[in-house]
């Protein structure tokens, strides 16, 4: 198995695979320090309590986690045909790939983790600013992060990954089943939380349940995404 | 020995079938050209040929085994494609670095002579490339990869006169050096005529011609002269082509023996047929009876009505 050519495949470039994500993730985090600064200066104690609460949403954190995302849709988009020009078996990128993933959500995983840590010792950068210590990547024990952004970032690569092998063999028509099917999904939702209280009530059940349930629903994605990819990709042409 | 044998092998999209039935065997360590129209399958069966598509039915042998899933064939192999696409974050040296790992045989010392000959940027962004500097990662790629079997799918598109020309003194001295089954399709079927020791020719997803370079030089002779002693001359004898200007005519047809010489007792001009004339005439006859076929079945069709 030539698994190591599949992860120089998609590391030769380290400037795109590790570079970028870090470069953006750092402007992203000036970003969230300026505004903080900005708001403990101008607005005193009583805006830094509410910044602090009001941040565990806040969606910054994805200006890492953004790119990576993507990074399932490019594996299949742009490397697998690549891959198959060098000469390297569907096994053997599957395999490497696979790893490649692993890889890459551990060490992002590390990285937030090591972020949060930081952030909370230092009371958010001095500034009660939160960046990496939000719901996304988990408000809880460093662990809980490291846990749940690594299953966090695995997942969404192997969803993207997934999606982009349907596409790459049923084309739009898979596109427009997606979409339609999506849109079956969410439409009784929103419309469950318009107009039934006893939805609204159910939602706010799943939503208050325990982290360790959480995380199974990730994992629960991860394995259909995955399962889904590697079966695709045995059979996945040149286009 | 046998590098390529194929059965019967066919592969069917849902508008078209892009191969039917074709059975060829290329043998090992010559340089085989595959020849054809646009659309007339040579793509289609390299890509079969290195696993990148299933076939609907058929069989192949590469290299002694199928290559479908083979890392004992697929490494062995090495297929430039015109149509390859790169991530647009990549350079050339990216490329270069990975087609390093990917081959056994690959010669560093060659790549590196090569990308300086054909003055390849290595460091600028692929989307930056232009047409003919694309194609120049491929020629440093299946030439330095020194792969036993080697597929050029169209490898010098966009890419000037003299380079071209490189590549081909490229191509044979290394070949020379190091001998390999080479499969080589292009357009530029004069261009490479020299090179070709062997041809297939595909059309319309089926082998119209499969033959040795050496036979073909005596598979058509073209004749000239005045139109009245050219069709005297063209009876009962089987014409691929004929063109007349005025009172004068020109057509190839397929010699037998002692054709030449009556040829010339009867006051013609006989001049031997290119590859490349000879590939014009084939498609276009064959396109004539795929023509005239639709045009029976219609016919017929409208009469059973």
């Amino acid at each position: 198995m030539r698994i190591r050519n599949v992860v120089q495949l998609h590391t030769v470039n380290k400037l795109q695979a590790f570079g970028w994500p870090l470069i953006i993730m750092s402007l992203s985090l000036t970003l969230v320090l300026v505004i903080g600064a900005l708001i403990v200066n101008v607005g005193g104690a009583g805006a830094r309590e509410g910044m602090n609460q009001g941040m565990q949403y806040s969606g910054a954190i994805f200006a890492l986690l953004g790119p990576l995302i993507g990074f399932g849709f490019t594996a299949m988009g742009q490397y697998f045909p690549l891959a198959l020009g060098f000469g390297l078996t569907r096994r053997e990128f599957a395999a490497g790939t696979l790893l490649v993933f692993l890889g890459n959500a551990l060490f992002y995983a590390v990285i937030v983790t090591i972020g949060k840590v930081i952030e909370v010792a230092t009371g958010g950068f001095g500034l009660s600013v939160r960046f990496f210590d939000v719901v996304y990547t988990g408000l809880g024990e460093w662990w809980q992060t490291l846990i749940q952004t690594f299953l966090l970032i695995f997942m969404v690569m192997l969803v993207g990954a997934a999606i982009t092998t349907a596409f790459h063999r049923w084309g739009q028509s898979f596109l427009w089943i997606f979409w339609i099917a999506l849109a079956l999904l969410i439409l009784p939702v929103v419309a469950g939380f318009l107009l039934s209280e006893d939805f609204r009530a159910f939602a706010g059940q799943v939503g208050a349940m325990g982290w360790v349930p959480w995380m199974g629903v990730i994992l629960g994605f991860a394995v259909v995404g995955g399962g889904t990819w590697l079966a695709l990709v045995r059979r996945a042409q040149a286009r | 020995m046998t590098a390529i044998h194929t059965r019967g092998l066919t592969k069917r999209y849902p508008e078209v079938a892009a191969l039917d039935g074709v059975t060829v065997r290329l043998d090992e360590n010559r340089i085989h050209g595959l020849l054809g129209r646009n659309g007339a399958g040579k793509t289609t069966l390299m890509q079969l040929l290195t696993g990148q598509v299933f076939a609907t039915s058929g069989e192949m042998q590469v290299l002694g085994g199928t290559p479908v899933e083979n890392v004992e064939v697929l490494s062995q192999t090495v297929f430039i494609q015109e149509s390859q696409k790169y991530p647009d974050t990549f350079r050339a040296v990216d490329v270069l670095r990975i087609a390093a790992g990917a081959y056994p045989n690959w010669d560093q010392a060659y790549a590196d002579r090569l990308v300086e000959q054909y003055r390849l940027p290595t460091k600028r962004l692929i989307k930056k490339l232009s047409r003919g500097q694309l194609s120049a990662i491929g020629i440093v790629i299946g030439l330095a990869s020194r792969a036993p079997l080697t597929f050029f799918d169209e490898p010098y598109l966009g890419l000037d006169a003299v380079a071209r020309q490189m590549f081909f003194d490229d191509l044979l001295a290394d070949y020379t050096a190091h001998p390999r089954t080479i499969v080589l399709s292009t357009h530029h079927i004069d261009e490479v005529a020299n090179l070709l020791e062997h041809v297939v020719i595909l059309d319309q997803g089926k082998v119209l011609l499969e033959a040795d370079t050496d036979d073909l030089h005596d598979a058509a002779i073209t004749v000239s002269g005045k139109a009245t002693a050219v069709d005297a001359f063209l009876s009962g004898r089987e014409v691929l082509d004929r063109k007349a200007l005025g009172t004068l005519a020109t057509a190839t047809f397929t010699p037998r023996d002692g054709d030449e010489l009556a040829a010339r007792e009867a006051g013609l001009d006989l001049s031997p047929v290119s590859l490349q004339a000879l590939f014009v005439h084939l498609t276009t006859a064959n396109a004539a009876s795929a023509a005239e076929a639709t045009d029976i079945r219609r016919a017929s069709d409208r009469a059973i009505v």
